[in-house]
């Protein structure tokens, strides 16, 4: 037993076993949080650190939290959804139909079938991309002037917020209003900015303090754009 | 406290969480934030801090229960690795002026501090875990131990034990694939 060689081993084992303990730097640990997105197979190390390690918290004795607390963490969760939702803004089905292979061919005729069943007026649609994924998909409905947004595969810093933003050529990004990373949100487009949704428009998402861009601009990282097409 | 005690409920409400459901991360507070709480607290002493960061957990929480698989997590492991992520995450962005005491080997023998009903309520996974922490050197042991309780870096721990970092690293990463090798027996 003494006689383990560390160089040996598996450098992940290794890095996973210090990431549970607790002994790397913030900058390690940054690197290791995004990995664990997108790299199952280490995700699946570091829960096996974690299993032979828990036990160990049975020491520590439970302390009631102040009952204040629930309180701002219910205050703190996405405004409730709507109770009579329909098919088109599940985000458990737009998340499978992204996740799918010509999931945005397949999204534009789902939307396509439906805006035509009940909107004479074509809609826009636009397909947010970041980072190689589809973050988001907006729908523009120009007779109702609203934009529907549907989040895909995301997740968000608890202290930012994903705001909308319109950019049409030659113009200043306009401030459309702010999005979930976990639900639909449908949001009224101002009537002043309605001419300005056609195919030659851009939308995007930045990542903004609660409550939005507080200059009115973009002030954080641009996190997916798209530009609008016609269905 | 078996940590597994409450284990069907949680796993039944976390699933609800998954949905949207806020009655059920409601429950999966009642049941477990005094514990993650404890948690919180012990890596950050600060009340302040760990009541942010308690709250930051159960927004996590809610995110991502989807991702919780109970074929192959306990509920409470799995809620207690994002209470501490969260809190070393939290400690690690507050930077470096923490006060730390020096650890002193000989006085953290494997089962010092811990206190006598918690060790008659150990559950049997605590106590394989006990036996191969057991199994360490006293030094290995003391080193783990600040890891794991108190968020400790290995810069820290090297500090506090008065060692060259290179010799603590190689103590950590030793003593936890004996501690992996041990386990698995």
């Amino acid at each position: 037993m003494s006689e383990i060689d560390h160089t040996g081993a598996p450098d992940d084992e290794l890095l996973a076993a210090e990431y549970v303990l607790g002994v790397l730097g913030a900058a390690e640990r940054a690197v290791i949080t995004r990995r664990i997105e997108g790299d199952h197979r280490f995700a699946r190390t570091i829960a096996d650190w974690e299993m032979r390690l828990a036990p160990w918290a049975e020491e520590i004795a439970p302390v009631a939290p102040p009952a204040a607390i629930w309180d701002r963490i219910a205050a703190s969760l996405p405004a409730q959804q709507a109770p009579a939702q329909g098919w088109w803004e599940s985000l458990a089905f737009w998340r499978s139909l992204t996740v799918a292979t010509g999931a945005v061919a397949a999204a534009c005729l789902a939307t396509l079938i439906y805006f035509y069943a009940t909107a004479p007026k074509p809609p826009l649609l636009a397909t947010l991309d970041g980072g190689g994924k589809h973050l988001f998909v907006a729908t523009i409905n120009p007779r109702g002037a609203t934009a529907s947004v549907v989040p895909a595969a995301l997740s968000v810093r608890p202290d930012r917020v994903p705001e909308l933003w319109l950019i049409a050529p030659g113009e200043k990004p306009r401030a459309l209003g702010l999005l979930s990373a976990d639900k639909a949100v449908t949001l009224v487009i101002p009537a002043n900015l309605l001419p300005q949704f056609t195919t030659r428009a851009v939308l995007a998402v930045s990542l903004e303090p609660p409550g939005g861009s507080p200059t009115g601009a973009p002030t954080g990282q641009v996190i997916a754009q798209g530009k609008l097409t016609n269905l | 406290m078996d940590l597994d005690a409450n284990r069907n409920l949680l796993v039944a409400a976390l699933a609800r969480v998954a949905g949207g459901d806020r009655i059920a991360l409601q429950t999966v507070y009642r049941l477990a934030s005094a514990k993650l709480f404890g948690v919180c607290l012990r890596i950050l002493h600060q009340h302040s801090d760990a009541e942010d960061v308690l709250q930051e957990v159960y927004l996590t929480i809610w995110r991502k229960a989807g991702e919780f698989n109970a074929a192959t997590a306990s509920p409470m492991t799995w809620l207690i690795a994002i209470a501490r992520n969260r809190a070393i995450d939290r400690l690690r962005a507050q930077g470096k002026n923490r006060r730390m005491m020096a650890i002193d080997v000989v006085a953290n023998l494997p089962d010092d501090g811990t206190p006598a009903d918690v060790a008659i309520e150990r559950s049997e996974r605590n106590e394989r875990l006990h036996e191969c922490l057991g199994g360490l050197a006293a030094h290995e042991n003391a080193a783990l131990r600040g890891a794991f309780f108190d968020g400790n870096t290995y810069e820290e721990l090297a500090e506090r034990m008065d060692v060259p970092l290179g010799t603590m690293k190689s103590w950590i990463r030793r003593a936890m694939l004996k501690l992996k090798a041990c386990l698995q027996r």
